[in-house]
């Protein structure tokens, strides 16, 4: 009898155990998400070592431009050239971040506006009078002004020969490399506050970040490619709109571009080649494993459409052949905005205005 | 003709009996108390700015679309009467004038932009409109001081039971709108708004339950269909006032709606009894020495006149119909948005939208892809992409912008006349997948804005 009880209690238990199991470990599952510890990788494994590596780049483009001006040769050039080149694929990850200490300078249009006024660069030099932190000089200065003043088919002469155009591009770089500073320094004191900003008010960081990102994807979708291609001018190319149009490098910057966005999205630090938590655990910790899969589809999607090109992306828009190409770059482009846009965000439950809000 | 003397006399004793004024007295400070505060925080959040002055399109209402923002920083001037004229209801000087200047300013404002509409403007729309017609000014006010042959000790029923009215609406609708299949037995989109609470200290794991959601939900529910009922008994009122403090609180926390929380929780106290009311004023007018230096014998001339019976039927009838006007169209409600405003439906639905415009040249078959921001505000585009009637009137915006326009390159240059305006647009409702909402196949320049149902909105899959 006692016997029995005690192998009836064993039972019970055991099938406790056993009924208990699936929710003890779906609830693990859950509590394994946290935006605050998705807020801290993003900042310690993706926003800090990307905004690191940008500044020692920036610190070499610096330094090859104080080489040059001491000898003006053109290896050294190629120096800078390639300092400005990783510069710029890195600037492709913080872009990404265009709040807290980026916002409060105006980092991100300061940097990475595109296309820039030749005119207006070309009349800034020659007055010698001007004022780079204004924000009408926006498209005059940052690594976009760089693609013109180091590439440009005179370049080489115009800072071997042009004092005016020399101190233009110095100042230029100058200015980058001071505000990165700023921005390093003070990510240092806003980290904390970052992620702890776990809130779902519109101001959170989370929030912030959500909409930044967004914004970002949009912003590379648009800039990058729509509009070069004409997709706001009735179709009617404008070959003057593309990114890094001297260099030549738009694709690779919109490659990189892309993948700093997926790297983000899944948590994964490019640099440190870390993997984290990003907002694919987050839909997956909402059992939204479908949507998880369709936007890292998505996303490999338009890199292989972006790598198909072996050609400047000018050379693509001037060449009739490529249309159909660039078309369907931009469609996968177009299609991964619903996805991060509507569908990852009406997950998250994240709100885009700071507004009274009813809920209808 | 018995019977209809008969109702007219149930109507006559139940409207115009006589009742003591003290609950529609303290009622005008404590609206005017927050009207006062809305106004006033509405300025100071720099929304007169962001809301009226900032936007280059304005989403005017069916039949509204005259009233315009006025020029720049004058905008400001509404706000201000706004709040001045609150300010004079909640003291009761030139009450009539100043609460039908409230009113007009707030309607006027309200009216400008739809993509501003929140359930919790329109009620106040309303009750500022119902305060105006009340001699809520009659006891305890510097009009009374003025002009003493005003006062009274008592006022008509309806006077009263007309704002009650206007409240029980609120909650009924309100709880009516949540007997839906996703707010029920899905708890959406409450699931999706609590779990974003996951961080909270303490409470986060709770609320990122299902379980949490769906108990919020029905209670929530239960809450809106029956809080006025328990209100209304004085046996139940001292719970029920709790469980309404309880509930707008919870709600103030966990979500961005603003005063209305406060609203509800301080309009409430309409019901509660004649002498509670009475308690307070006395305490008031001890508090600001108030003498009642009027003879008691003031009689309240209020005659039952057939033209406020008759006013009473038709508000009344009118505020009952609005809500179910949704019945007259096919489709889901949630999806079409088709009857949706004006009915009390809070917190009811999360709508996530992806809307991209073409306009097209009609000749070349040319197509720019349009950048909504370029026109809209943020909340503006955020509104607009999930509602049919807003989708639409943005494209024929878009085609008074872009006609005209010439576009360019360094080969050859178009200019548009009579553009068509497309638009494909993706929605998520309550947590689902998007799914497509407008096709882009519709010309939307070519179809009408009005009350009809709309079929060109692609009809909505579960």
């Amino acid at each position: 009898m006692f016997k029995r009880a005690i192998g009836f209690v064993l039972i019970m238990s055991f099938g406790l155990l056993f009924s208990c199991k699936d929710k003890v470990g779906s609830e693990d599952e859950r509590a394994d998400f946290n935006k605050g510890a998705m807020l801290e990788n993003v900042s310690t494994n993706i926003i800090i070592p990307s905004l690191v590596q940008f500044e020692t780049q920036v610190s070499a483009l610096k330094s090859s431009f104080d080489l040059f001006k001491s000898d003006p040769t053109n290896a050294n050039l190629e120096e800078i050239k390639m300092n400005w080149e990783s510069s710029y694929l890195t600037w492709q990850t913080l872009k990404i971040f265009d709040f807290g200490p980026i916002r409060n300078i105006g980092f991100k249009s300061a940097t990475g506006t595109y296309p820039v006024d030749v005119s207006k660069i070309e009349s800034n030099i020659s007055s010698g009078s001007f004022n780079l932190a204004a924000a009408t000089n926006f498209d005059a200065v940052g690594l976009n002004a760089l693609d013109y003043l180091l590439y440009n088919s005179n370049a080489l002469l115009e800072l071997q020969s042009d004092v005016s155009y020399l101190d233009y591009t110095d100042e230029v770089i100058r200015k980058i490399y001071n505000e990165t500073q700023t921005v390093v320094n003070a990510w240092s004191s806003y980290e904390t506050i970052f992620n702890a900003s776990i809130g779902t008010s519109s101001t959170s960081a989370f929030s912030e970040f959500v909409n930044e990102y967004n914004r970002d994807y949009e912003l590379a979708k648009t800039a990058k490619i729509g509009i070069p291609i004409g997709k706001a001018n009735l179709g009617l190319s404008n070959p003057e709109y593309v990114e890094a149009r001297y260099s030549g490098i738009s694709f690779e910057l919109l490659i990189e571009s892309i993948k700093a966005l997926k790297a983000t999205y899944n948590g994964n630090g490019l640099i440190n080649g870390s993997n984290g938590l990003g907002f694919s655990d987050y839909l997956l910790n909402l059992e939204r494993t479908d949507l998880d899969n369709t936007i890292n589809d998505k996303f490999d999607n338009v890199l292989n459409d972006a790598e198909g090109f072996s050609m400047t992306l000018e050379e693509a828009i001037n060449n009739p052949a490529m249309e159909s190409q660039l078309d369907e770059l931009y469609l996968n482009l177009q299609q991964q905005v619903v996805n991060i846009k509507t569908d990852m965000t009406a997950a998250f439950g994240v709100l885009i205005t700071y507004q009274d809000n009813d809920g209808d | 003709m018995t019977v209809i003397d008969g109702l007219n006399k149930r109507f006559k004793a139940d409207f115009f009996k006589q009742t003591a004024i003290a609950p529609l007295i303290m009622f005008r400070i404590v609206f005017g108390a927050m009207l006062l505060f809305s106004s006033l925080r509405q300025i100071m959040k720099g929304w007169v700015e962001t809301q009226y002055i900032e936007p280059q399109f304005f989403f005017g209402f069916l039949g509204f679309e005259w009233v315009k923002p006025l020029p720049g920083n004058l905008m400001y001037i509404p706000f201000i009467i706004m709040a001045i004229s609150a300010l004079f209801i909640m003291l009761g000087l030139f009450y009539r004038l100043s609460a039908f200047l409230f009113f007009i300013c707030f309607t006027y404002i309200e009216l400008i932009d739809k993509s501003n509409y929140l359930n919790h403007y329109y009620f106040i729309s309303l009750m500022s409109f119902l305060m105006m017609l009340l001699p809520a000014h009659r006891d305890f006010s510097i009009d009374a001081k003025l002009f003493p042959s005003i006062r009274r000790k008592e006022t008509a029923t309806w006077h009263i039971g007309i704002l009650k009215f206007q409240l029980a609406a609120v909650y009924i609708f309100a709880g009516l709108s949540k007997l839906s299949a996703d707010w029920l037995f899905e708890a959406q989109p409450l699931k999706t708004w609590l779990q974003a609470h996951h961080t909270l200290p303490y409470v986060g794991s709770i609320l990122q339950e299902e379980i949490t959601a769906y108990f919020f939900s029905w209670m929530g529910c239960i809450y809106d269909l029956l809080i006025v009922f328990f209100l209304m008994y004085k046996r139940t009122r001292p719970i029920a006032y709790i469980g309404v403090i309880v509930f707008h609180v919870l709600t103030w926390l966990l979500f961005p709606i603003g005063v209305f929380p406060w609203v509800m929780i301080f309009s409430t106290t309409i019901f509660f009894g004649v002498n509670f009311h009475q308690h307070i004023l006395n305490g008031l007018k001890r508090v600001f020495k108030w003498t009642e230096n009027i003879p008691e014998t003031i009689k309240n001339s209020s005659v039952p006149s057939s033209i406020i019976k008759f006013g009473i039927i038709i508000y009344i009838t009118i505020q009952i119909l609005i809500p179910i006007r949704f019945l007259a169209y096919p489709g889901d409600l949630f999806w079409n948005e088709e009857g949706y405003r004006f009915s009390w439906r809070v917190m009811l639905m999360h709508k996530e939208g992806l809307a991209t415009f073409y306009v097209t040249d009609k000749e070349s078959g040319r197509t720019i892809e349009v950048n909504n921001t370029d026109y809209l505000t943020v909340r503006q585009e955020d509104q607009m992409m999930t509602q049919p009637d807003m989708i639409l009137q943005f494209a024929k915006m878009l085609k008074k912008e872009f006609e005209g326009r010439t576009f360019s390159n360094a080969e050859q240059s178009i200019t548009l006349h009579d553009p068509a305006v497309h638009a494909e647009v993706f929605v998520s409702l309550n947590g689902r997948t998007s799914q497509l909402f407008i096709d882009r196949k519709h010309d939307l320049t070519a179809l009408p804005y009005n009350l009809k149902h709309r079929d060109w909105i692609e009809p909505f899959k579960k």
